[in-house]
């Protein structure tokens, strides 16, 4: 036996082999990696995606028995080419990114290799730790709705591979999951509340180390425009109290002083921290008045967006030297943070260090000879910097600038192509300028990044901003004054300031005109709009609770609670929930086991028939059959001989056919007349039966 | 020390289990443990919860308390499959020695589906089937039998890892009744063959046993066929003709026909003679020492006698005793069984 068993493993050629796991259960688990990659689409490369179709598909061809699965040479071949094109994309990177790709192509490769019961856990396990993953990546509800489903078909195949042949496995393998669900839902609620949410536990790598789209650290003069194409939201605020009017919600993200030729950056690079660990802790209680939350989407960038004059509430972001704000670990997930407006006074009006303003003062040693002829011009005919400020902005107010998001191209020389050829331009066009002229005036200045205006979520309750709310403006350092802002974009677009980008180029028709998906093109059609906020209030307070849900909100729900439970008596609560629930299950089904016992109506006659034979005196015998028992009791009581024998067949009837359900319950009330015919008929003979009894007792 | 828990155990297991062909499975008996699978799965949550945490990210609590919710109310689905299912042994079955027997376990599952149940013992397993709610079900076990006689596998396991096969429940049924693995036929030497073998050697049977007849009185326990009716006719005494040469007789199979033959190659031959006979349809007897079977034919006499060559020697079996019998595990390393004539 031994022996033949071996033989027949070497000589089997694994490549001959025919797959033998139930195509059923396969459908199921190449249905949730399709469900798996759609929340990953815009992030995994194509030859990623490509790579795992054509897997994917070679996989189930082979099952279906058109080709064979590739040989041990060749899959190793596969593997090592796929690995290998991996590793050069990677470059060394280690983020939850890269991994979630690995697990992505772990899952592909492995496809070639899904042979035995064995391999089919190995892609489950792979499989539920990228649902899990995914939600590094996106919370939103329909994500989550998403994923969740991935979960439950890899449940729904695994059942399928554990029960192959049993009829109508999707239907009853869905319906036993959802039932499985149901009962188990207060417990998880229970759960999801009162599990102590215990700070990380070491620092993790980000999840993600691509660019994103939004705001970067450096301004060509044609970036901000690109990125007034796109709907996507980049946070969301609520306030304590009154919403800010429109021209004031100035959201500063970072600041650009140098301008090498063309493009402005930051002169000094973000100092490098190690990313901290993730902090979600963005502030608990009700917002009072003058405080505000903004629920920012993942940027992977340290930059917090604040309103002017604003202080840090919670302790996950800081403020830097310039009066920005940085996030202790790059937002490299959704992240909630509270500031409150101090109103009134600058903060950074003390004064800086001449030698700090000089750097708001570089500017390239050549280029655009006639702006800086215009700078020197302003300036002698405004000795004082507000008023040349002034003038500038009158300048742009009356001499036809145009806002524009088709702008023209202006490849060299662009400030003054841009001053004084084309007057068409988008903001950043305008605030490099005016910096430009500024700097150029001896005016230190300098280039705010960030975004302007957010509209009204569903209700009223939160702002929502949008990537085309990005926006460049000036802050000019003026002695006594400390930084003012300077906007040239409202002196020559003032829709776009008061009420939005929409307005400003309703004339032009630019508006998201490369975005036919985004509802926020169609402001004008209210259904849609209605549609679109109401989905995005949906999602705020899915965020919002569910989402955000985590240690400190935890805290101050227990805290509302009586009896104010801490960390350590969360952690008894949740042993004891899951020792009830144990508890309740347990019980539960001994009581079902026990009534259902109980409840076999047959066994329940065949019962009343046992005890009606004893009280005749025909005791019942161990292992005996209902027919011998009827020969019995026929002979003890000739009377009852028929009516035992007839409910003896039925009895047999009942266990040894199969019987429709309709016949069932009719035999059974048959056999209920049976009985009841039965102890007529044994009481009638009673005395020749008590003879019998005590003759069998006595011989 | 490994050994003696594992026998503490199988004590403790069978205290539990009493030895009967009808088993109702229910909290008593089932037990329930976590596969490979399950360990792994188990593993991956507790990752998924470390992730949940360094990330700070409640979606995956909330995924990963769900699985374990699932994996908690799939412990109770598993447990449900066997729970209320009545497996009854219903026929031990009747094979040659070596090949695989028949047990017919008849299973009715309780209030709820019984779904993929699968027996095994030792070396043996049924594949999955399933009992809807309420109906019966029957689950036929081969068993490999190793040597002639009494055989029944020592305790068969019934198992289910449905839904996930993240969990395994199962128990036990150790049945009280045995099969019969008749001897494995082995074809008898020529020697002896052409004296007991033949319709036409009649006649010399008849004049070789005469010539060693040897009478005696009648004993009881002698056939009818023996006694010499004419003599009775004439006498009234009943006498037993004991010819020698009775054991070549046609009609019956002797065990004393093959003498220094070892026992057991003896009933391997006697078994191929029965065989031969069955086939060829002519009536035979069987004498064995201390049972002799008249002679007679059809299916019902070649399966007695069938019976009779298994257990010949052998003594039936304590109920309580725990091995199994006649199944590979008893058998010490080899597996070889003779190269026997298939019928």
């Amino acid at each position: 036996m031994v022996t033949l068993s071996s033989r027949n493993h070497v000589t089997g050629s694994p490549a001959a082999e025919t797959p033998v796991l139930p195509t059923r259960a396969l459908v199921w688990v190449i249905a949730s990696f399709a469900l798996l990659l759609v929340p990953q689409w815009d992030r995994l490369p194509v030859w990623l995606i490509a790579s795992c179709v054509a897997l994917a598909g070679w996989r189930w061809l082979a099952q279906s028995g058109r080709v064979r699965l590739p040989g041990k040479w060749l899959r190793s071949a596969i593997m090592l080419g796929v690995i290998a094109v991996y590793v050069a994309t990677v470059r060394g990177r280690f983020t939850v990114d890269t991994a979630a790709s690995f697990f992505v192509l772990a899952v592909g490769l492995k496809w070639l290799e899904t042979r035995s019961t064995r391999d089919f856990y190995v892609l489950f396990f792979i499989l539920v730790y990228l649902a899990t993953v995914n939600f590094l990546f996106h919370q939103e509800i329909y994500w989550t709705v998403l994923n969740l489903l991935a979960v439950g078909s890899l449940l729904v195949g695994l059942q399928v591979l554990n029960a192959p042949d049993l009829p109508e496995s999707m239907r009853s393998g869905w319906s036993r999951l959802g039932m499985m669900l149901l009962k188990t839902l207060p417990i998880v609620a229970l759960l999801f509340v009162f599990f102590p949410r215990v700070a990380p536990l070491w620092s993790v790598p980000l999840v993600s180390g691509e660019a994103r789209s939004g705001i970067s650290d450096t301004m060509r003069p044609g970036d901000i425009s690109s990125l007034a194409q796109s709907s996507e939201r980049a946070f969301r605020a609520t306030f304590g109290g009154e919403l800010p009017a429109y021209r004031d919600r100035y959201w500063r993200g970072l600041i650009l002083d140098y301008l090498d030729g063309e493009t402005w950056r930051q002169g000094q690079g973000e100092p490098f921290r190690r990313p901290g660990r993730v902090s979600v802790d963005g502030g608990v209680g009700d917002l009072t008045s003058g405080q505000y939350d903004v629920l920012m989407e993942p940027t992977d960038k340290r930059w917090a967006f604040v309103l002017e004059d604003s202080v840090a509430v919670s302790n996950n972001v800081v403020p830097t030297d310039e009066g920005l704000f940085r996030f202790r670990r790059p937002a490299d997930t959704t992240v909630r943070y509270r500031m409150e407006l101090k109103g009134g006074g600058q903060g950074n009006a003390v004064g800086e260090d001449p030698r700090v303003l000089r750097r708001y003062l570089q500017l390239p040693r050549s280029g655009n000879p006639r702006a800086q002829a215009l700078a020197e011009d302003l300036r002698t005919n405004n000795p004082d910097p507000g008023a040349m400020i002034e003038a500038l902005m009158s300048r742009f107010r009356q001499q036809g600038y145009y806002y524009t998001l088709r702008p023209p191209a202006m490849p060299e020389d662009g400030i003054d192509a841009l001053l004084f050829d084309e007057k068409r331009g988008f903001c950043a066009h305008y605030a490099g300028a005016t910096t430009f002229l500024l700097r150029a005036a001896g005016i230190p200045a300098r280039v705010v990044v960030g975004y302007q205006g957010g509209d009204p979520g569903a209700g009223d309750q939160y702002l929502v901003v949008r990537q085309y709310d990005a926006h460049a403006w000036v802050e000019a350092w003026l002695d006594g004054e400390g930084w003012v802002r300077v906007d040239p974009t409202a002196a020559i677009a003032p829709d776009r300031i008061e009420s939005g980008l929409r307005d400003a180029v309703a004339e032009e028709g630019s508006f998201l005109e490369n975005d036919w998906a985004s509802p926020q093109r169609y402001g004008n059609m209210a259904v849609l709009q209605w549609a679109s906020l109401q989905l995005d209030r949906i999602n705020y307070q899915w965020q919002r609770w569910v989402v955000g849900y985590q240690g400190q909100s935890q805290m101050d729900l227990m805290s509302r609670l009586p009896g104010g439970l801490g960390l350590k008596e969360l952690g008894y609560a949740t042993a004891g929930i899951v020792g009830f629930a144990l508890l309740v299950a347990g019980g539960f089904s001994t009581w079902q086991m026990r009534r259902s016992t109980r409840r076999d109506p047959v066994a329940r006659l065949i019962g009343r028939w046992h005890r009606l034979c004893e009280r005749a005196g025909v005791p019942v015998r161990y292992g005996e059959t209902p027919t011998q028992l009827a020969d019995r009791v026929g002979s003890a009581r000739p009377g009852a001989a028929g009516t035992a024998r007839a409910f003896a067949r039925m009895v047999n009837k009942h266990y040894y056919d199969s019987e429709p359900e309709e016949d069932q319950r009719q035999s059974r009330e048959k056999m209920r007349r049976l009985l009841i015919t039965m102890r007529k008929q044994m009481s009638r003979d009673t005395t020749p039966s008590r003879e019998t009894a005590t003759r069998r007792v006595t011989g | 020390m490994f050994q003696a828990l594992r026998s503490r155990w199988r004590r403790w297991v069978n205290l539990r289990i009493p030895r009967a062909d009808k088993q109702v499975l229910s909290q008593r008996n089932i037990f329930i443990l976590p596969t490979g699978a399950g360990v792994v799965f188990g593993i991956l949550l507790l990752v998924m919860l470390i992730t949940g945490i360094n990330y700070q990210n409640s979606l995956i609590y909330l995924l990963t308390f769900l699985l374990g919710a699932i994996l908690v109310a799939a412990m109770h689905q598993t447990h449900r499959n066997l729970a209320g299912l009545e497996l009854t042994l219903v026929q031990a079955g009747e094979g040659f020695a070596g090949d695989r027997i028949p047990f017919r376990f008849r299973a009715v599952s309780g209030k709820h589906d019984a779904v993929a149940i699968s027996l095994s013992c030792d070396d043996c397993t049924l594949s999955q089937q399933h009992v809807p709610a309420g109906q019966t079900g029957d689950l036929v076990l081969s068993v490999a039998s190793v040597e002639r006689g009494y055989f029944r596998p020592d305790r068969v396991r019934v198992e289910t890892r449905f839904p996930f096969g993240l969990l395994k429940a199962w128990s036990w049924v150790r049945p009280v009744s045995f099969g019969i693995a008749y001897p494995r036929p082995v074809a008898a030497p020529d020697a002896t063959s052409t004296v007991s073998d033949g319709e036409d050697q009649e006649t010399s049977r008849s004049v070789e046993g005469n010539d060693h007849a040897d009478m005696r009185p009648w004993r009881e326990g002698d056939l009818a066929q023996r006694v010499l009716w004419k003599r009775y006719a004439r006498t009234g005494q009943m006498v037993i003709a004991d010819w020698e040469g009775e054991q070549g007789s046609p009609h019956w199979i002797d065990y004393q026909a093959f003498p220094g033959v070892d026992q057991e190659l003896r009933i391997s031959y006697l078994t191929a003679l029965v065989l031969d006979r069955s086939r060829s349809g002519t009536p035979f007897g069987l004498n064995l020492p201390g049972q002799v079977i008249d002679p007679d034919a059809g299916p019902a006499h070649v399966s007695r006698c069938l019976k009779s060559l298994a257990v010949f020697g052998l003594e039936k079996p304590r109920d309580d005793s725990q091995s199994a019998f006649g199944t590979r595990s008893r058998a010490t390393g080899s597996t070889v069984v003779g190269e026997g004539v298939r019928w």
